[in-house]
């Protein structure tokens, strides 16, 4: 039969073409070696999906450690920088392919996460406006908390997001990259749902302000983010390493001063004012907040502070970045402090016992999950006793 | 606590309407251009000689929720069709061996240029000041890695399926040791990603995206579906619904540097560059996988050219562009004679080395020379003749002792490779435009086959440093190349490449090449 095919006529549905095809296949398989990427080493017993989908994907020469390739980049940067270079980190590793998202997540299945509270938020959100729950919030803790305060937030997250973009560049490993934008994407969202929350609030009450306009003064102009703004600056624009990067966001930065924000101020306080709808978008907050920390404790404490040739020096490195970072962020934590001066007190609730409890249970947390496996000494007391200086 | 006014104009309203409300996607992206904020170091961290616009909006307006909702609604479709229908039908086994081949290369390297375009776009993220530009980039970013992790797929199905999983099963790692691999470097990896972030813009989305893309993405399922293979289709078309805002993001980098006096002075340039960078090596590699890597033809590799590339990209897609001063590239014309020629040679030279690659290679039957001299007339004398001759002399056989290499090396015509564009080209056995250029700089020599990568050299030549194979190989055997570069089958022995893929046919050994004790040379050594 003719070799041309025309029509739109398909291989596996036209039985001339069928018959051709099937008359050349091998009779038995060539390879019986079937598993894709059966020369790695995976993080578990076998190979996983995400190990075969993700793994190797980098194509990195071998002088940047776990690369298959072999020589120099094709072209370069003008002036000759390579593509990608072992001089973009001060971090070492024996292997940069060695990170695992701990959820083993590729593509489809961050999606299909996300998109099913995509769903949910538009159900949640239906169902709470036709109960008429919004009557409940306090007023103050509404207009000037939610419209101001946490507009204001929108902005840290915002340009923690905008961290991972040059952080997504230069990494050296496919997992790595692959996380990196995945948790950098979970920042965008947060902040579009606070905005979300805000325009929801605006369609219910009518004088509820939605406009961006008072939130960026606030975090732009403002006592109560200036620590905050500051420190995000740094981490988005100021830092070219994109380890730095990554450790001062997530493993100093959101720990202490987005954890306290969201989950001690923002979720604690917001049902004794009444108001049950942030919880539900900053408990999607914290589902990523959970996710990234598996994710970044992968990267610098399963990974690089045990690597077997550079571990102890990484370790260094993460404690001299430990010092650099803390101080600003606790300076963030006391400038937000101001924040209890705003609100109708509540006791037991905003009075200052009540906050230093809850910034007790930040540090606690972060000196346990974040400071202790890189051993990091800190003084949590006096750290805290630093920030409640702040409160006014 | 005293009741506000807002409060009871909300519980009024209340009483009046409970309509369920809900927040669209679009209702929060209306306010994304106002998240940013100006100070001190906000400026990107990778330099572009273009001024980006600060107030550049997007045309696909999505948010991150609404983003996944969409892209989770076609991994539905298409997981569904890949595990469901066509698993039970067994097409995998049911693809043209020649196409089963092709495929190893088409997935993989594709795979290459969207894992790259990850990166990529987190540079133009970074570059990008506007918060809407920053969210097209961001989108573009994640799909990257969706189509990564679908090319992925491809070689896993064909790998865990089909007829021959070798190759699809180590791609990742024995892609580098032929020819082919640092062309497509230059062309889906490095391009994108090292120089001015604009340039790369120019290189991923305005040339790669807009223009190859069609015929890579698209008329690849054409060729695929008529082999049999309906794995491709389903998973690339699921891949181009996601090109178009990639081609989008394109023209609105385009539109953010329109009033930039540098887009005046250095656009057109970059332009052309990139345009020749993305051609130099897709107009051969796409036409030689398409007509030399399948059995049943579907058209000429130059009509699908000219109609994607010529027509639809130079003329119509650069023509929108022309109210912001873009113009159809200078090296276009030039371009049009590879895409009649160069995937000719490109095969021959392929072949010649087949046992570099990680795919079986076939020359064409008597059938397929009929069609290419009835399309390519002229085609019989040029390479019909030669791979008879080929033929004759058992290159299909590992008894032979013949590797068509030998032919070259017999009939003194040395196999160069374009320093620039990595594209190995031989100028004394040649239909296509290449000829061969030597120049001399820091003690090392380097060979150009066109004029359009020998100016970017002279301009800067500190870019294009990389070793190619010849250099790399000089002085070992064949062989051992290919066991350091893991080139063999599960058994340790037998090459994943092949000459043939004759069911009846012999497979080589690394005995079988080592026996023959061919050894690489660098042709400019001897200049």
């Amino acid at each position: 039969m003719s070799i041309v095919v025309s029509g739109g006529k398909r291989g596996l549905t036209d039985p001339k073409i069928a018959a051709v095809i099937l008359a050349a296949i091998p009779d038995q398989p060539l390879e019986t070696q079937r598993k894709m990427n059966y020369f790695m080493t995976p993080r578990g017993k076998r190979i996983n999906e995400y190990e075969t989908l993700c793994c190797y994907t980098q194509p990195t020469p071998d002088w940047i450690p776990g690369g298959l390739d072999w020589g120099d980049w094709t072209q370069k940067f003008h002036g000759g920088r390579p593509s990608w270079s072992n001089e973009s980190t001060e971090m070492h590793s024996s292997d940069w392919h060695k990170h695992r998202d701990p959820a083993f997540r590729w593509h489809a299945l961050y999606v299909k996460d996300k998109a099913e509270e995509w769903r949910y938020t538009d159900r949640f959100l239906k169902a709470y406006s036709a109960d008429g729950h919004v009557r409940s919030i306090d007023p103050i803790w509404r207009d000037e908390v939610l419209g101001d305060y946490l507009g204001a937030f929108g902005f840290s997250e915002y340009g923690l997001f905008n961290s991972h973009s040059s952080a997504t560049r230069d990494c050296l490993g496919d997992t790595l990259r692959m996380s990196i934008a995945m948790i950098g994407l979970d920042k965008v969202d947060n902040a579009q749902m606070i905005q979300a929350e805000r325009t929801f609030l605006a369609k219910l009450v009518p004088s509820f302000n939605e406009s961006t306009d008072v939130p960026k003064k606030e975090w732009t102009e403002g006592s109560i983010y200036k620590g905050a703004r500051e420190t995000v600056e740094e981490i988005w624009q100021g830092t070219y390493d994109w380890n730095e990067i990554l450790f001062s966001g997530h493993m100093i930065y959101d720990p202490l001063f987005g954890q306290f924000v969201r989950r001690e101020f923002f979720l604690r306080l917001s049902a004794y004012y009444g108001d049950n709808l942030t919880p539900f978008f900053i408990n999607q907050m914290q589902l990523y907040h959970s996710q990234t920390k598996g994710i970044t404790k992968d990267m610098f404490h399963t990974c690089l502070a045990v690597d077997e040739n550079f571990g102890d020096y990484n370790v260094s490195l993460m404690n001299m970045w430990s010092d650099k970072w803390l101080p600003r962020t606790v300076n963030a934590l006391k400038d937000f402090m101001g924040i209890f001066a705003k609100i109708p007190t509540i006791a037991g609730v905003t009075d200052k016992a009540a906050v230093e409890a809850a910034l007790g249970r930040v540090f606690e947390d972060w000196k346990r999950d974040y400071a202790d496996p890189i051993g990091y000494k800190v003084d949590t007391a006096a750290l805290i006793k630093t920030v409640l200086s702040g409160l006014k | 606590m005293a009741i506000s006014l807002a409060t009871k104009a909300a519980t009024d309203s209340l009483e009046i309407n409970r309509a369920p409300v809900s927040v669209g996607a679009q209702e929060v992206h209306k306010w994304l251009q106002s998240f940013t904020w100006d100070f001190d170091k906000n400026r990107t961290k990778y330099s572009t000689k273009y001024k980006m616009a600060n107030d550049t909006k997007e045309q696909f307006k999505l948010i991150a929720k609404e983003y996944a909702r969409m892209e989770s609604v076609k991994d539905e479709r298409q997981f569904g069709s890949l595990q469901d229908v066509l698993t039970r039908v067994d097409a995998a086994n049911r693809v043209h061996p020649k196409w089963n081949e092709s495929m190893k290369v088409i997935s993989n390297f594709l795979e290459v240029g969207e894992y790259n375009a990850i990166a990529a776009t987190g540079m133009l993220w970074d570059s990008a000041t506007a918060p809407e530009q920053k969210n097209g980039y961001l989108g573009q970013v994640l799909d990257e890695i969706r189509h990564t992790n679908q090319c992925g797929y491809i070689n896993y199905y064909f790998a865990k399926q089909g007829q021959d999983a070798a190759g699809h099963n180590d791609a990742r790692r024995t892609r580098a040791i032929g020819p082919l691999w640092k062309g497509m470097k230059r062309v889906f990896s490095d391009g994108f990603i090292s120089g001015d972030a604009v340039e790369c813009s120019i290189n991923l989305q305005l040339v790669g995206e807009a223009c190859f893309t069609n015929p890579l993405i698209v008329a690849v399922t054409e060729w695929a579906s008529a082999n049999g293979d309906e794995m491709t289709p389903t998973v690339f078309l699921s891949i181009e619904t996601d090109e178009l805002r990639h081609m989008a993001n394109g023209y609105q980098t385009v539109v953010s540097i329109a009033n930039d006096e540098a887009a005046s002075k250095y656009l057109n340039t970059d332009l052309n560059n990139a345009f020749w960078t993305q051609q130099k090596y897709f107009t051969p590699v796409l036409g030689m996988m398409f007509e030399y890597g399948s059995h049943f033809k579907v058209e000429p590799w130059v009509k699908t050219w000219n109609r994607w590339v010529y027509e639809d990209w130079g003329g119509i897609w650069i023509g929108r562009l022309g109210k912001y001063g873009v113009e159809s590239p200078a090296s276009l014309r030039d371009a049009k004679k590879d895409a009649y020629w160069a995937h000719h040679d490109l095969f021959m030279i392929a072949y010649a080395l087949w046992p570099t690659g990680f795919f079986r290679l076939t020359l064409p039957t008597a059938e397929e020379a009929e069609w290419y001299e009835a399309n390519y007339p002229g085609w019989y004398d040029m390479y019909g003749k030669v791979y008879e001759e080929w033929r004759a002399r058992g290159c299909e056989d590992p008894n032979s002792g013949f590797l068509p290499l030998q032919w070259f090396i017999e009939n003194n015509h040395p196999i160069y490779i374009d320093r620039v564009s990595q594209v190995p080209f031989c100028p004394s056995y040649s239909k296509g435009a290449s000829t061969l250029r030597v120049l001399e700089f820091n003690g090392k020599k380097h060979s150009f086959s066109d004029q359009w990568g020998e100016r970017m050299w002279l301009s800067e030549p500190e870019r294009y440093e990389c070793q190619n194979i010849f250099e790399q190989y000089e002085g070992r055997e064949l062989s051992e190349v290919i066991a350091e570069g893991h080139g063999v089958r599960s058994d340790g022995f037998t090459l994943i490449a092949q000459p043939h893929t004759s069911k009846d046919g012999r497979l080589w050994t690394l005995d079988d090449i080592k026996k023959i004790g061919c050894v690489f040379a660098d042709p400019l050594k001897s200049l």
